[in-house]
């Protein structure tokens, strides 16, 4: 598995987790995992509910305390130099817990005081999640989607170095999914390190360098999503020609000797599609736990 | 701990609290308790008959009636609205003195003197009324008293009217719902809709939390309880001895507060804390209604040493020197909830991160 933290991942890794493990109580929620995530890269954590993913961000974000192992933030000590680490990383929750009875601005404000930002201006963060013209308005009149944008724009009030994001676009309208895609690229390419639980597959592999597989507590796999697909999927293309008026679908494997005079004889015809036959994120996910993600 | 953190979540609380309901209740139910005692009670709580006088002359009486203790005098000028008052039990009894009463008293004429008795009075004051009315008449006429009455006081509540007695139940009501249930309230409902979760991934630390939501109420606590007494007309002259005696009622209705705040997993659960327990913080204030009951029990319960030294100073006018030992008593019990509360704050703490 390419699972495992080099010494050189180590020490520049912004996120940096060695045989980590959580109990509530006997239930073991998260068993000895180890990853890091580096400045600048976005690590998808994919899983079902229940496999470890909210309680290893809990861990990571100090709402937690480790049974064993070590989480390091930046070089810290999540558990030692909490206030420190808490100071420099973004939470998005799934929940959407702000304060109903403030306006969005004012939600903004009072969280960039807690990080002992006095004069911080949230406009340019509200135009960024396409608030800026409700930011007066009182969040209990917000839409679902407008909630969660907020949710991200107080996630960035620090200008954090670390974000952590639980299902940032869970159930949100296409326009407010893709306005938190788009500022989840732009973080990354700032320089703050992501690390993104998602149930959303097409979303992991679109946004993600790496991607995590976490099942009953433990990584099944991780790694880029290309490298996944490589090392899990078949290697075939599926080839749709027209042969006298029917159409006719032909799935080549690539690891065929005869695959290129197949190919050759198909293009011979009436050829209409070639598709690669790639594994999704979900059914290699399927093939390595045995079970979905839903 | 940072003081500019425990401020900005104080003033996010003041500023969010006229949008709650619990919060603008905080700041009502000092003038409605006060005003459902005085208004809708207040011809059965108080104490003293109610006499007017109109006085169509110069006589000595409308003078020595207002000297007269346990006795309300209204001076009206009109014996026409004196009537009306009467009848609408405004007033007990009215009294009308005509004009050059006091000279054909002493020229040993035997001018009539009504006395109007309103219908609704109780027996007991018309008694009084007349009874003072005659003596004061002989006093004018100049004749001596066939015995000199002296007074003697049994039973040490006994000076002391079902007003003043109720006064440690109003200050109680003020500090309990802006120190336990508003600071109670606050802290759960940013646990129950997980803002306290948001709070605590920012540099903010969860005794920063208490201690703010500790601010908010003890504030508030002492404020309404000083407007409550001020309302009720017991406002001690020693300032300083009030003053602490109210800092002490505050500080420990607000850590009941935080202990039930930090207990409670939800609104539901916080009230049925409340309700349960209520009693125990309420209980004193039963002795003071009841002076017959032994007192020694209502020492059992915390608020008593609180609630002692506020009824002392604000009703009785006892000085710092009188109720130096009841708050200390107070001071050492609120010490002894602080590690409580540091115990069942980091117990919830870990609950939220479970959660």
């Amino acid at each position: 598995m390419a699972a495992a933290t080099s010494a050189s991942e180590r020490t520049q890794a912004a996120i940096s987790v060695e045989d980590l493990t959580y109990a509530y109580g006997d239930l073991v929620a998260v068993d000895g995992i180890s990853f890091s995530v580096a400045p600048g890269e976005v690590l998808g954590f994919l899983g079902p509910n229940g496999a470890g993913k909210s309680t290893t961000i809990k861990v990571l974000t100090g709402q937690l305390s480790p049974r064993s192992g070590s989480a390091r933030i930046l070089g810290q000590d999540v558990g030692r130099d909490r206030p420190e680490v808490q100071a420099r990383i973004g939470v998005c929750f799934e929940e959407k817990n702000l304060y109903l009875n403030m306006s969005g601005r004012e939600n903004l404000r009072f969280f960039a005081r807690l990080f002992g930002m006095p004069r911080f201006d949230p406009d340019p963060l509200l135009l960024r999640v396409g608030l800026a013209d409700r930011g007066g308005d009182r969040v209990q009149g917000y839409s679902k989607g407008m909630r969660q944008r907020l949710m991200v724009a107080r996630t960035l009030v620090n200008h954090p170095d670390v974000l952590f994001l639980d299902e940032p676009t869970d159930g949100l309208d296409p326009v407010s999914a893709r306005t938190i895609r788009d500022i989840i690229r732009e973080e990354a390419a700032r320089g703050a390190a992501v690390l993104l639980t998602t149930h959303d597959m097409w979303e992991a592999d679109e946004l993600s360098d790496r991607v995590a597989f976490i099942n009953e507590g433990r990584i099944a796999a991780l790694d880029t999503p290309e490298n996944l697909k490589l090392q899990y999927g078949e290697r075939r293309v599926k080839v749709r020609t027209r042969v006298q008026g029917e159409i006719q679908e032909e799935l080549i494997s690539l690891d065929d000797p005869e695959a290129g005079e197949r190919l050759r004889a198909a293009a011979a015809k009436d050829l209409l599609t070639i598709h690669t036959e790639e594994a999704t994120l979900e059914q290699i996910f399927i093939r390595l736990t045995g079970r979905g993600l839903q | 701990m940072s003081l500019s953190r425990v401020l900005n979540v104080l003033r996010k609380d003041l500023r969010l609290g006229p949008r709650s309901p619990i919060f603008l209740w905080t700041l009502v139910l000092p003038f409605a308790a006060t005003l459902l005692m005085q208004v809708v009670f207040g011809s059965l709580l108080d104490p003293n008959p109610r006499l007017g006088v109109v006085d169509l002359g110069d006589s000595e009486i409308s003078r020595d009636v207002q000297a007269i203790e346990g006795i309300r005098v209204a001076l009206l000028d009109d014996p026409a609205e004196l009537k009306e008052q009467v009848e609408a039990h405004d007033l007990d009894a009215g009294l009308i003195l005509p004009a050059g009463f006091d000279e054909a008293l002493r020229a040993g004429e035997k001018p009539p003197l009504e006395l109007y008795i309103s219908g609704q009075s109780a027996r007991s004051d018309r008694a009084i009324l007349a009874v003072t009315a005659l003596d004061l008449v002989r006093q004018v006429e100049g004749s001596a008293s066939l015995v000199d009455v002296q007074l003697v006081s049994l039973g040490e509540g006994e000076a002391l009217a079902i007003s003043e007695r109720l006064i440690p139940l109003l200050v109680l009501l003020a500090l309990v719902i802006a120190g336990v249930f508003l600071t109670s309230f606050t802290l759960v409902e940013e646990r129950e809709r997980h803002t306290l979760d948001a709070l605590l991934v920012t540099p903010l630390t969860i005794t920063e939390v208490l201690l703010s939501k500790a601010v908010l109420g003890l504030l508030l606590a002492l404020a309404m309880a000083v407007v409550t007494l001020a309302l009720n007309g017991a406002l001690s002259a020693a300032p300083v001895a009030l003053l602490l005696s109210l800092l002490a009622g505050a500080v420990m209705s607000v850590e009941i507060g935080l202990l039930y705040g930090t207990a409670a997993r939800d609104t539901k659960s916080l009230y049925t804390l409340v309700k349960s327990l209520n009693l125990l913080v309420f209980a004193p204030v039963i002795f003071y209604l009841f002076p017959d009951w032994p007192q020694w029990i209502a020492k059992l319960f915390p608020t008593y040493w609180f609630l002692e030294p506020i009824f002392e100073v604000a009703v009785n006018g006892a000085g710092l020197s009188e109720v130096w030992f009841e708050l200390l008593v107070s001071l050492a019990l609120s010490v002894a909830f602080i590690p409580v509360i540091i115990v069942l704050g980091r117990r919830m703490q870990a609950q939220l991160g479970a959660a």
